[in-house]
């Protein structure tokens, strides 16, 4: 019989390292994450405490990049999980104290920060245009005021995102 | 010489950018380069699979690697006589910089 947990947990794009870390303290409770999904679903197995290394990369490709991808990190000993939205969910056993990484270098890491920026950037420009164009407009819904209060709470959220990981990126290079 | 000019862009490589191009003199898939690159370096420097994705990627955009194989899942690359002459260079290099460098090894010691 497999028990298994479900926590709902919110996840902010520029806090991955946090989220890295909180996935190893589950494991080294017990509880071994079994699914990620929208919008911050996570399905953990009850069992034996592990120490697991948790590690986060962000990429938004075609199915077939996507096998090759997947590919190499399963010869390389990491395990996916799965996917929230565009961020890949990996995993593998620490062995000897010894911590591996997806990302050995800073301009990797850099560039795993780059592609969520374009990425946000994109929706962050079209969402912009989209709310220019239909605040202009005299608009006769009664739930009007409601509609454009919560569009443009997700715009300057989408807009902060931006600028932590624009501060991430700059972290990285100034190490 | 424009040639040469279009070559000097991608120096200096980065020191893992760089080891994957030495491995990449043969064809290799992703895995391969990985123990390639450990073995070479003599277990020094070790690649993670996101920065060799992204290695992969950036150098084939750049037609500095080109894929020679599918095999399941797995892509195989070699360097393109362009990301010969790039590698190259950068051997040139880095040869330069330690001898200019052992040059002055007595005075710092």
């Amino acid at each position: 019989m497999r028990n298994t947990i479900t926590k709902f947990r919110w996840f902010w794009a520029w806090q991955d390292e946090t989220e890295e870390r909180w996935l190893g303290e589950m494991s080294k409770k017990g509880f071994h994450l079994l699914s990620v999904g929208i919008p911050g679903i996570y399905t953990f197995s009850v069992a034996e405490p592990k120490e697991y290394v948790y590690r986060l990369d962000f990429q938004n490709f075609t199915r077939k990049d996507k096998q090759e991808y997947l590919q190499i990190f399963q010869d390389a000993g990491w395990e996916h999980i799965g996917e929230l939205s565009t961020w890949q969910y990996f995993r593998k056993e620490v062995r000897e104290g010894e911590v591996s990484e997806i990302f050995t270098d800073a301009e990797s890491k850099i560039a795993k920060y780059k592609r969520a920026l374009v990425f946000m950037g994109f929706f962050l420009v079209l969402l912009s245009v989209l709310y220019w164009g239909q605040i202009v407009n005299e608009n006769p819904y009664t739930w009007w005021g409601v509609i454009v209060a919560i569009y443009s709470l997700i715009i300057l959220l989408l807009a902060f995102s931006f600028f932590k990981i624009a501060i991430r990126i700059n972290q990285l290079k100034r190490r | 010489m424009t040639y040469q000019a279009g070559i000097e862009k991608y120096l200096p490589l980065t020191e893992a950018t760089y080891y994957i191009m030495l491995a990449l003199v043969e064809p290799l898939h992703g895995y391969g380069v990985m123990q390639k690159v450990e073995e070479i370096s003599g277990g020094a420097v070790k690649i993670g699979p996101g920065t060799l994705y992204g290695a992969f990627t950036v150098l084939e955009k750049e037609g500095l690697i080109i894929k020679t194989k599918e095999e399941d899942r797995r892509k195989s690359y070699t360097l393109t006589a362009k990301g010969r002459s790039v590698l190259l260079s950068q051997i040139r290099r880095l040869g330069t910089m330690s001898r200019n460098g052992l040059a002055v090894l007595s005075r710092l010691i």
